[in-house]
C-alpha cells in the first residue's frame, strides 16, 4: 500500500497499465498446452496505457468512451476483480461495486433468502443484512412476493430485487457499471433518486455509462478514456460535447469510407462491363463516360481530407461557432454547402424563442456553396431538453425532393400549428446529400420554449373531444 | 493476515453459499431435504445386500466396515473433484464481483463436510440399530480426525480449484486420480491386507491414517492411534500452506482466464 498524496482523495490512480493476452486460438486443455506449445501464439493487447486520476471524497465521476476503450477495465481494476500490470491504485474506505446484479440468486429460493445470499456476496454480515432487510424489501416494492421463489418473478421484478440489494449496500466508494437501466421508468427514476441520495450522504461514486445525460445529472466530472489513455477530463457537459463530436466524426469517416468503397466498386464494375462490352477498338474514348461515372466519387473522397484538417486536437475543446449558433451547438459536416444564417421566427418574420402550443413557426435557413451542381436534402430536428427526439423531417421525406444548390440560397420550412407540449426544446438543422453525406449539420442550434394554457401532459397534443352519455362535452358544465 | 480477516468478514457469504447448495440440491424433489439422509441409507442398503449375500468377505459386518470408511472418503474425494470446478462454475460471479476468492473453495469443502456430518448421523443410527453400538470413550477422538481431514481437503481444494482455471483438463484427470487414490487407501480393505514391506508407503498417504482412524472409532470402537495421524496432520498443514500460497498467486488472473 502506498501513501495517499492528498488526504481529501478517496481514490488515487497512478499510471495504471493493463494488457490482456489475446490468444489466436485459446487453448486451455492439456493437449493444446503441451502439443502446440510453440505454435501457441498470442498478442498482447494493451487496454490501459497509463491512466492517472484522483477522485475526491464525495465526488462523483463518470467514465465514458466507446466500446473497448478501457473504461470497464478501469472499473474492474478499481473493484479489484482484476489486478493491474503496473501502476498504483489507492482507495480509502469500503468499496462496493454495482457491476453485476443478482449474483448468486437461486431461482428456487424465496426473494427473502436470495437477499441474504446476494447481500452476503457483497460482503455484508448477517447482522448487517438483518438491519437492511426492511429497507431492501421496501425499496424493491415486492412485499407481497418476497416469500415466493424467485423463479416465479418476472424479469422486471427480478431486476428490481437485485438492484434493491445492490443499492442498499452502504459503501464509502461506489463503483457502478451501466445499471441504471433497470425496470420500468418509475423504478429507474427511483434508482436514480437513490443514487443522488447516496451521493448526498458523501459517498464517492464512479460510474461507467453510455448514457451521457445520466452522468451529467449525477457527476461533477467526466473522464473520457480513448485508446487506453485519458483523452479529456472536466465538466461533463463540455467533455460530452467534445466526445459526441468526435464520435460523430468517426461515424462519418466510416460512412465515407464505405461510401467510397461502394463508389470504387461501382466504378470497377462499370469498367469491367465496359471492357466486356466494348472490346479493344473503342478503348480510345472512355474519357467522356468515365468523367460522369467518377462524379459520385468526388463527394466521398474530399470530405475525408477536410475531416482530417477539421479534426479537433485533444486540446481543442470547441470549434469557433458563427453567431447564429447557440454556445451549445455542435457542428459537423464537410461544409461543401454551409449555413450562413438560421433563424427561428413566427409567421410574421419576427425572431422568437418562445412559442405557444398550437402556434405556427418558421425556420429560415440561408446557405452558400462553392459548388453549384450539388443537390441538398434540407432537414430539421426538434429535441426536447431531456434528449427525446420530438420531431424530424426533411425535404426528401416531405416532398421526395432535393434542393438544387446555387451559390447562395434560402430554404424555409413553415410548421403550421405545432402541437408540441410545454417544455424546452432544441432545434437542429442539417443539409445532407441524398446518400446521407453531411454537408453541414448543426445540433442544438437554437434553444426554444413552448408554453400553453392547457395542462395536458406528454410530448405533443393529440386533438380530442369527450362524449358523456352520448352528448359531447363543450365547456365547464358543473358548479362548485 | 489481513486476508484471513477479510475472509472472516465474508463468513456470511460462506454460510449462504453452503446453505444455497444444501437447500438447492434437493429443492423441487418430493422428499426434499430427507434425501440427505436417504441417500447414504440406500447406499448402505445396497452394500449390505451385495456384501452379505452375494460377495461375502472374511470381514465381519463388512457392509459397516466399508460404510464407515466410505462416508469420510466421499467427503475427501468430492472436495478434490468437485473443488476443481468450484471457481469455474461461479465464473460470472468471479468476473463481475469482488470478494476474496478463497471463499469459493472454503464454501465447497465446508459444504462437503456438512454433508458428511449429516451422513454420520445415519452411520450412528445404523450402528445403534444394528446392535454394533458406539464406544462413548472413543467418540471424542472423532473430532480431531474430522479436523485433520478437513485441513487436507481444504489444501487440496485450494490447489485443484485454482489450477483448473488455467488447465481445464484437470477436472477430468482428477476423477481418475480420485478413483486410483481410493483403491490405494484402505477404504474397501483393511490395512492388514497390505504386504508388510509396502506399509510404510501406505502410511505416507495421509488419507490412509485418516480412514483407519475413522474405522478405529466407529467400527472397532477403540481409541485411534493418534501417532499415525501425525503424518496426516503435517501433510495437511503443508498442503494447506502450499494451496493457500498457490491460490493467492493464481487468483490474480482468474477474471481474465475465465
Amino acid at each position: 500500500m502506498g501513501v495517499m498524496t492528498d488526504e481529501k482523495n478517496a481514490i488515487e490512480v497512478r499510471n495504471l497499465k493493463k494488457g490482456f493476452k489475446v490468444y489466436f486460438d485459446k487453448g486451455s486443455t492439456i493437449k493444446e498446452k503441451l502439443v502446440s506449445k510453440n505454435r501457441r501464439k498470442y498478442e498482447k493487447r494493451e487496454v490501459l496505457r497509463g491512466i492517472s486520476f484522483s477522485v475526491k471524497k464525495g465526488e462523483a465521476i463518470g467514465l465514458i468512451g466507446h466500446n473497448g476503450c478501457g473504461k470497464s477495465t478501469t472499473l474492474k481494476l478499481l473493484s479489484r476483480i482484476m489486478y493491474p500490470d503496473s501502476g498504483q491504485i489507492e482507495m480509502r474506505g469500503r468499496v462496493s461495486s454495482l457491476i453485476e446484479l443478482g449474483a448468486g440468486f437461486h431461482p428456487d429460493m424465496s426473494g427473502r433468502e436470495n437477499i441474504y445470499i446476494n447481500a452476503s456476496i457483497f460482503g455484508l454480515t448477517r447482522k448487517e443484512i438483518d438491519r437492511r432487510l426492511n429497507d431492501i424489501i421496501e425499496f424493491s416494492e415486492l412485499e407481497e412476493f418476497i416469500d415466493n421463489p424467485v423463479r416465479t418473478y418476472s424479469s422486471g421484478m427480478y431486476m428490481r430485487l437485485a438492484f434493491s440489494v445492490a443499492i442498499n449496500v452502504d459503501a464509502d466508494i461506489l463503483l457502478v457499471d451501466e445499471i441504471l437501466a433497470v425496470g420500468d421508468i418509475n423504478f429507474q427514476e427511483k434508482c436514480f433518486d437513490r443514487m443522488r441520495e447516496i451521493k448526498a450522504m458523501g459517498t464517492t461514486i464512479v460510474i461507467v455509462s453510455h448514457s451521457l445525460p445520466q452522468i451529467e445529472q449525477i457527476c461533477e466530472r467526466t473522464i473520457w478514456i480513448d485508446g487506453g489513455v485519458i483523452r479529456d477530463e472536466g465538466i461533463p457537459k463540455y467533455v460530452h460535447e467534445h466526445y459526441l463530436k468526435e464520435m460523430e466524426n468517426k461515424r462519418l469517416e466510416i460512412l465515407e469510407r464505405e461510401e467510397r468503397k461502394k463508389a470504387e466498386e461501382k466504378q470497377r464494375e462499370k469498367e469491367q462491363r465496359e471492357q466486356e462490352a466494348k472490346p479493344e477498338k473503342e478503348k480510345e474514348d472512355p474519357g467522356q463516360e468515365k468523367d460522369q461515372e467518377q462524379q459520385p466519387e468526388i463527394p466521398a473522397q474530399q470530405p475525408e481530407q477536410e475531416n482530417i484538417q477539421n479534426k479537433p486536437g485533444p486540446e481543442e475543446k470547441k470549434e469557433e461557432l458563427p453567431p447564429f449558433c447557440s454556445p451549445l451547438s455542435i457542428r459537423i459536416g464537410n461544409k461543401k454547402i454551409q449555413f450562413t444564417d438560421v433563424k427561428l421566427m413566427d409567421t410574421d418574420g419576427k425572431e422568437k424563442t418562445v412559442f405557444k402550443s398550437g402556434e405556427s413557426f418558421v425556420v429560415q435557413m440561408d446557405y452558400k456553396s462553392d459548388e453549384q451542381d450539388l443537390l441538398g436534402n434540407f432537414g430539421i430536428g426538434i429535441f426536447r431538453d431531456d434528449g427525446v427526439h420530438a420531431y424530424g423531417t426533411n425535404t426528401l421525406i416531405e416532398h421526395d425532393s432535393l434542393v438544387p444548390i446555387k451559390e447562395k440560397g434560402r430554404v424555409v420550412i413553415t410548421v403550421t400549428d405545432n402541437c408540441l407540449l410545454p417544455a424546452r426544446y432544441m432545434l437542429d438543422v442539417a443539409i445532407h446529400s441524398k446518400d446521407g453525406i453531411r454537408y453541414d449539420d448543426i445540433r442544438n442550434i437554437i434553444p426554444f420554449r413552448i408554453t400553453a394554457n392547457k395542462k395536458d401532459i406528454g410530448l405533443c397534443r393529440l386533438d380530442n373531444f369527450w362524449t358523456v352519455d352520448g352528448r359531447r362535452m363543450e365547456k365547464r358544465e358543473y358548479e362548485d | 493476515m489481513s486476508k484471513i480477516q477479510e475472509i472472516y468478514h465474508y463468513r456470511t457469504m460462506i454460510a449462504s453459499l453452503i446453505k444455497r447448495d444444501l437447500r438447492g440440491r434437493y429443492k423441487g424433489s418430493v422428499l426434499g431435504f430427507a434425501w440427505t439422509f436417504l441417500n447414504p441409507l440406500l447406499q448402505l442398503g445396497v452394500y449390505t445386500v451385495v456384501f452379505s449375500v452375494i460377495m461375502r468377505s472374511g470381514i465381519e459386518d463388512y457392509y459397516l466396515f466399508l460404510f464407515v470408511a466410505l462416508i469420510p472418503w466421499i467427503f475427501f474425494s468430492s472436495s478434490l473433484t468437485g473443488g476443481s470446478s468450484c471457481i469455474i462454475s461461479q465464473k460470472e460471479m468471479v468476473k463481475k464481483i469482488y470478494f476474496p476468492r478463497e471463499v469459493l473453495p472454503i464454501a465447497h469443502v465446508t459444504c462437503q463436510l456438512v454433508n458428511m456430518l449429516l451422513s454420520l448421523i445415519v452411520v450412528f443410527a445404523v450402528l445403534l440399530v444394528s446392535g454394533k453400538g458406539i464406544n462413548p470413550a472413543a467418540l471424542p477422538f472423532l473430532v480431531p480426525v474430522v479436523l485433520v481431514e478437513y485441513l487436507l481437503a481444504l489444501g487440496i481444494a485450494f490447489i485443484s480449484s485454482s489450477v483448473t482455471v488455467y488447465l481445464r483438463d484437470l477436472e477430468h484427470i482428477l476423477i481418475i486420480i480420485a478413483m486410483a487414490w481410493q483403491f490405494l487407501t484402505p477404504v474397501m480393505y483393511s490395512i492388514d491386507m497390505v504386504p508388510e514391506q509396502l506399509r510404510p508407503v501406505f502410511w505416507l498417504n495421509p488419507m490412509s491414517s485418516v480412514i483407519v482412524a475413522y474405522r478405529d472409532v466407529l467400527y472397532y470402537k477403540q481409541i485411534p492411534h493418534l501417532n499415525t495421524l501425525l503424518v496426516a496432520v503435517g501433510l495437511g498443514i503443508g498442503l494447506l500452506i502450499i494451496g493457500w500460497l498457490l491460490f493467492g498467486r493464481l487468483e490474480r488472473h482468474f477474471a481474465e482466464e475465465l
